[in-house]
């Protein structure tokens, strides 16, 4: 990916836009509505299209509080969503959407400087709430994307809000710069700056599966696999991808399970054995709260409001 | 005297035939025995012990104790250990409901009554099982020919002991020492050692603790000799002068004497070893020595606990020596001065934790290891303080305490949370021990155990009363007999904050649970009568810890606000085998069909039950290290 002069070729599909580049190729999915493929030096990044998520699976005091009946919505609204619109743009302009027959105008030798999808989501809420996730790809391979959920007050207090990606194996660890140990905003002030690398993805062994593993403050992530899905893959070497923060550090939990499959278990023992990477991108956490396990809020200030937007922005490479 | 069954139903017999209660001083032989911490007056019980188990008292081996009773059919338990974790009983963990909550309805005798006895309660209850303990043993021969007593140092709820065949006596109070003289009954040959011990008695109704409810012989058995002069009772009282440079010390001492003329040397050195006080006198049952003045001590607190070492030496006239005693002791003031709580003189900042005795394998019957494993997390982390909850701990932990700097809130075995708060509401209808002059006694009695042992602990800077009792006439007189007897501690009971009345006449502080930041600054702002402390807060179960800086913040605001002890240590799950994959898992209420339960609510802790580090943790460890 250091030919920063190669041009991105883009592949005008039917169902989707694919964009290339010297060591990686993406494929955005207009039918499935999100990114299809991210394949860097040959390998796949993802199992499922990166989704807004909206969850958090509860925690003893999000039970004892209530907030978890009070933010009921948000569930619903993390496992299924709608895709409301995709545009994209090349080299900033914006073009007319190129599905068949418009894509007919195309050729097998499509080349750009930049080129960005951006799908448009709406919750299932009552009333809706719209998030737009934004691809921008540059020549580089780099992918930089920007989340924006366009606030709506009459939504109850969000769980968590971020863009989820699940992953087809599972990592092997990761590495940061970011805050020791597990974070939130409210409980943040212990945690020491420093790049930290993790063995495996370790789910808190609460004695409820319940959500965990956030790191508040993040500059950079990768995330370190060493196996693919892929049957003719032969190399066996570790393998990595990073996230970077722009402008403002970013919240991240990289964990094997989904915040239902965590809400589901009882015990640890009952989660099933990691296979996939689950990677939270989180634009907005939720404080843990503390005061006690049976009634008193988090307090307010650690509260994400469903009336506020929330814009956070970050960058995808190899590495 | 007979055992009789009905002492369990009975809330005013609660100890017969015991020794009293006494200081926790070691006594050994000579200075290697003082060196080595190896006592040969001591002979372990520990180990394993003939067992029967029985559903209710119904069913019961009852002349189990007798020497001839065949006990073949008996199994075997380890002791210390609960008869739940060896898998005779089920399992359980409730809250603040009692144990018998959905299966028996029941209410303290006396409490809606005076004629209310309620017998046969516990007595002829089918949900009252009974472990029937045999312990063999030949005495060491060390032994033969002194004075010999049993010291059972945890059994719950409720025992009867016998030495061949002959009754010894009754305890309750689960968590403080019980004494038995053996003496008249004991044999050079095998002895049979016999303890009967029930899970419930009216013990339980103040033994409604947060935690598992287990029963069993829990804590360590041993004989204990003792020299034909022997130190019964230690009381070392070192006071702190105003001005905080020197130190005046008072040592009072209980002797029990042979008929030969004994004497007795009082030596105090300093850590370098060096004689700061010696004496020498002819022993007598009770000496006491005053106002001896010590220039430029050395003040024991957490960040420099400095401590002193009394040596009392006792002899026979012909200079033989027969016991020593070695004690460590600090220097250190704590008072409530212009409304502010001072140690030494300086304002005291509880940085504290509230600590459960546990083991994911072992429950509460915990090690040395264990301890000495708490003892280094609390320092690691800043952590200045722990709240014994909710019951007298193994007397070795004091001492590591005193050696280690960390203030103790030393607290009593007394909760009865279901007699008072039901469904969440303040509901005290059946309140005891509230004010029945037929449940002062025995919550007078665990106020005084809990004194007698423990008095001598630098670290001790609180007496508790115990927790979330309520509170009424008989709590108030626990906190009498402790202003009474022991100046140089505060007394602190949270429970009051429920019965306002009592507010004059009980704990030295203002004391709360789980108060918001705002509601304890509304207090202080509010012409506080009492310095505020917490003595549960942060409430760390599952992933939680969060807003801890509201509280940190009350402390350069109010200088009323002294700090808190967060809820709390430990998790308290069991290790046990995954019943689909072997591996060790932890479990918690409700996973032994143990209904009704209150479930992870016991998952709490600082610590996961496996002893390794929440991630709360380093939170803790910032906040606590900006104030040590």
């Amino acid at each position: 990916m250091e030919n920063t002069n190669e041009k991105l070729r883009i592949i005008y599909g039917d169902g989707s836009l694919g964009i290339s580049g010297s060591g990686f190729h993406y494929i955005f999915s207009y039918g499935r509505g999100g990114l299809e493929s991210l394949v860097i030096n040959g390998r796949e990044w993802l199992y499922r299209e990166p989704k807004p998520t909206f969850w958090r699976a509860t925690t003893d005091n999000d039970r004892g509080n209530g907030f978890s009946k009070k933010s009921l919505q948000w569930l619903g609204a993390d496992m299924f969503i709608d895709i409301k619109n995709i545009s994209v743009r090349v080299n900033d302009k914006l073009i007319e959407f190129p599905g068949p027959p418009a894509n007919n105008k195309y050729t097998g030798n499509e080349y750009a400087d930049k080129a960005e999808v951006a799908y448009e989501y709406q919750t299932i809420t009552i009333p809706a709430a719209s998030v737009k996730v934004r691809y921008i790809v540059r020549s580089d391979g780099s992918i930089t994307v920007n989340v924006h959920y366009a606030g709506n007050s009459s939504l109850p207090d969000l769980p968590a809000m971020g863009l989820r990606f699940i992953m087809p194996t599972a990592a092997a660890g990761y590495e940061y710069e970011g805050l020791s140990g597990e974070t939130y905003p409210d409980r943040m002030a212990g945690g020491v700056s420093g790049r930290y690398k993790i063995e495996g993805m370790p789910v808190t062994p609460y004695l409820t599966p319940q959500d965990c593993g956030v790191h508040m403050d993040t500059d950079w992530l990768e995330i370190i696999r060493s196996t693919t899905k892929n049957n003719a893959e032969n190399r066996k070497e570790n393998f990595r991808i990073k996230i970077c923060s722009i402008d403002k550090p970013f919240a991240f939990s990289c964990l094997p399970y989904t915040a239902e499959e965590l809400e589901n278990a009882t015990h640890i023992e009952e989660l099933p054995p990691p296979r996939r990477t689950v990677l939270s991108i989180l634009g907005a956490v939720r404080g843990v709260g503390g005061i006690d396990s049976w009634g008193q809020d988090v307090e307010t200030k650690y509260h994400i409001p469903a009336g506020r937007d929330i814009r956070f922005s970050f960058m995808i490479t190899g590495v | 005297m007979q055992a009789d069954i009905n002492w369990l139903d009975d809330p005013e017999v609660f100890r017969t035939g015991q020794l009293l209660p006494h200081s926790d001083h070691r006594f050994y032989k000579n200075y290697d025995e003082v060196k080595n911490e190896k006592s040969s007056f001591v002979q372990t019980l520990n180990g394993s012990w003939q067992f029967h188990f029985s559903k209710n008292p119904m069913t019961r081996p009852e002349k189990f104790f007798a020497e001839n009773f065949d006990s073949s059919s008996f199994g075997i338990i380890k002791v210390p250990g609960h008869i739940e974790l060896a898998g005779y009983d089920k399992i359980h963990y409730i809250n603040t409901l009692y144990p018998w909550e959905g299966h028996f309805y029941r209410r303290p005798a006396y409490s809606m009554g005076p004629d209310k006895k309620e017998e046969g309660m516990f007595s002829k209850a089918e949900d009252n099982p009974v472990g029937s303990y045999i312990k063999k043993f030949a005495l060491k021969p060390e032994f033969f020919g002194k004075k010999v007593r049993i010291r059972f140092d945890g059994v719950e709820e409720a025992m009867f002991v016998w030495l061949n065949g002959n009754f010894l006596g009754y305890a309750e109070d689960s968590f403080t020492p019980s004494e038995f003289d053996l003496t008249p009954y004991i044999k050079k040959g095998e002895n049979k050692l016999a303890v009967e011990v029930f899970k419930r008695s009216t013990a339980a109704f103040l033994e409604d603790q947060d935690f598992f409810r287990f029963f069993g012989i829990f804590r360590d058995v041993k004989l204990i000799a003792q020299p034909e002069v022997h130190v019964e009772d230690l009381l070392i009282e070192p006071k702190v002068t105003d001005n905080f440079q020197d130190g005046d010390l008072n040592i009072h001492c209980k002797i029990s004497v042979g008929d030969a003329a004994a004497g007795v040397r009082f030596i105090v050195k300093d850590r370098d070893d060096k004689i700061l006080y010696e004496k020498e006198q002819q022993a007598g049952n009770n000496i006491k020595i005053d106002g001896v003045v010590f220039k430029q001590v050395h003040l024991w607190d957490n960040a420099a606990p400095y401590l002193y070492r009394l040596f009392i030496e006792l002899f026979r006239a012909d200079g033989t020596l027969l016991e020593i005693v070695p004690y460590e002791f600090g220097f250190r003031r704590i008072e409530i001065k212009d409304k502010l709580i001072l140690l030494n003189g300086k304002r005291l900042i509880i940085n504290g934790v509230n600590r459960h005795e546990w083991s994911a394998e072992t429950g509460r019957a915990i090690t040395y290891q264990d301890m000495k494993r708490d003892v280094d997390i609390i320092k690691n982390n800043n952590i200045n303080a722990v709240r014994t909850c909710h019951y007298p701990d193994q007397d070795i932990w004091y001492r590591l305490c005193d050696e280690h700097g960390i203030y103790v809130m030393a607290e009593n075995n007394l909760e009865s949370h279901g007699s008072w708060q039901k469904a969440g509401e303040v509901e005290p209808s059946y309140n005891v021990p509230g004010s029945l002059p037929e449940w002062r006694a025995v919550v007078l009695d665990r106020a005084k155990n809990n004194y007698e042992l423990l008095k001598n602990h630098p670290s001790i800077i609180f007496w508790s009363l115990g927790n979330e009792s309520y509170a009424g006439d008989n709590i108030e007189a626990m906190n009498k007999y402790y202003k009474q007897t022991d100046s140089s501690r505060l007394v602190h009971y949270e429970g009051v904050v429920r019965n306002r009345k009592y507010d004059g006449v009980i704990s030295d502080v203002e004391s709360r649970m789980y108060a918001s930041p705002d509601e304890i600054a509304d207090y202080l702002s509010n012409d506080p009568q009492k310095p505020f402390i917490l003595c549960e807060y942060m409430h760390n179960m599952g992933n939680s810890l969060g807003g801890m800086s509201s509280y940190i913040r009350l402390i350069d605001c109010f200088p009323m606000y002294h700090g808190g002890f967060i809820w709390d240590f430990i998790d308290q799950a069991l290790l046990v085998e995954d019943e689909l994959t072997g591996q060790k898992v932890l479990r918690y209420g409700g996973d032994f069909d143990d209904r009704p339960s209150d479930y992870e609510f016991s998952g709490d802790g600082l610590l996961f039950a496996d002893r390794t580090e929440k991630p709360a943790m380093q939170e803790v460890r910032h906040y606590y290290g900006k104030y040590k």
